[in-house]
């Protein structure tokens, strides 16, 4: 099991998925906050002052933690947020299905009401986390640019 | 080490995403208006809606798409009752008044404004369906993100927004 997590190959495979990931879902916040901070209002889980706090630095940190994944320069740090932001989108989305409100996740695009089920969004994201830990856990430190722990 | 980059890749975005905002043209304020209008019952939807109607928003929603400012609110109703009470920042394009050619007249009153551009419609409130009407007519002239707040002017103000007075009406 060990040495399936310290793949050097697994471990490249994850930090190009999850690090493209974050890269894509960033950019049309980064574009358009405004639109991002109508997806965030419709969870109704962030207070309506904090709002357009979160859309403004929310994005950069995705994409911040996209270029670090998959260039290897702070990249313990930048895996510990890519676990911690999956879980929190997790747990955002299950919020929702548990209160019946019936959105779209806003992941890489605006939200909606009613398009597709939250679940998807859910399911979607247990796929990362799987990727999500095995970088957390794994040693291999090869193929990145900023070497040390 | 592990801490030291989460903080240092927090204060990073933080940082950057407050500065581009200073200088994006799509910029937002940085401290939103958004109140949450816990009690709002969801979007009033008239019985004669029909399944291909623009979508009906409540109040909660309408007041977000105010305090971003991203969307135009228009007021269906007749000039009289517009000025008596409305949506502050709305404009009147009052149902029962429409001339003949309408496509001439929305350009008119809606010059400069994109034919994707967020338009709310609403009148007095629920027992008016000018706003369903006006909706109608603007989603069939090319307007493709029309709104309904068929709660209107009335469910705006029971709710404490405020209401935009241009001369004292009786009640």
């Amino acid at each position: 099991m060990r040495s399936v997590v310290d793949n050097d190959y697994l471990t490249l495979v994850s930090r190009l998925l999850i690090g493209g990931i974050f890269l894509y879902a960033s950019l049309y916040k980064i574009i358009d906050p405004g639109t991002f901070a109508r997806s965030i209002w419709f969870y109704h889980v962030v207070p309506g002052e904090l709002i357009n706090l979160v859309a403004l630095i929310l994005p950069w940190l995705e994409l911040l933690c996209g270029l670090a994944v998959i260039l290897g320069i702070f990249y313990r740090g930048a895996v510990v947020w890519a676990n911690l932001m999956t879980i929190a989108f997790m747990v955002v989305l299950l919020s929702t299905i548990a209160r019946g409100l019936d959105i779209d996740c806003g992941c890489f695009r605006a939200a909606t009401s009613a398009t597709e089920p939250a679940w998807n969004a859910f399911w979607f994201d247990v796929g990362m986390l799987v990727f999500t830990v095995q970088m957390l856990f794994s040693r291999s430190r090869r193929w990145q640019l900023q070497r040390g722990r | 080490m592990a801490v030291k980059q989460v903080i240092l890749l927090l204060l990073t975005a933080i940082v950057v995403g407050l500065a581009v905002n200073l200088v994006s043209h799509n910029r937002i304020d940085f401290i939103g208006g958004y109140r949450d209008l816990s009690g709002g019952d969801g979007p009033i939807i008239p019985p004669d809606a029909e399944s291909g109607d623009p979508p009906f928003i409540d109040v909660n929603l309408a007041q977000f798409e105010y305090s971003s400012g991203t969307s135009l609110f228009i007021d269906a109703t007749l000039p009289e009752e517009y000025e008596c009470g409305t949506i502050p920042g709305s404009i009147n394009i009052p149902f029962e008044q429409l001339p003949d050619d309408l496509e001439v007249y929305f350009d008119s009153v809606l010059h400069g404004v994109p034919k994707d551009y967020p338009l709310i419609v609403f009148c007095t409130g629920e027992e008016c369906d000018l706003s369903l009407h006006l909706a109608r007519n603007l989603r069939g002239f090319g307007y493709t993100t029309v709104s309904i707040f068929f709660g209107g002017a009335r469910e705006w103000e029971r709710f404490g927004l405020e209401i935009e007075r241009k001369k004292p009406c009786g009640q």
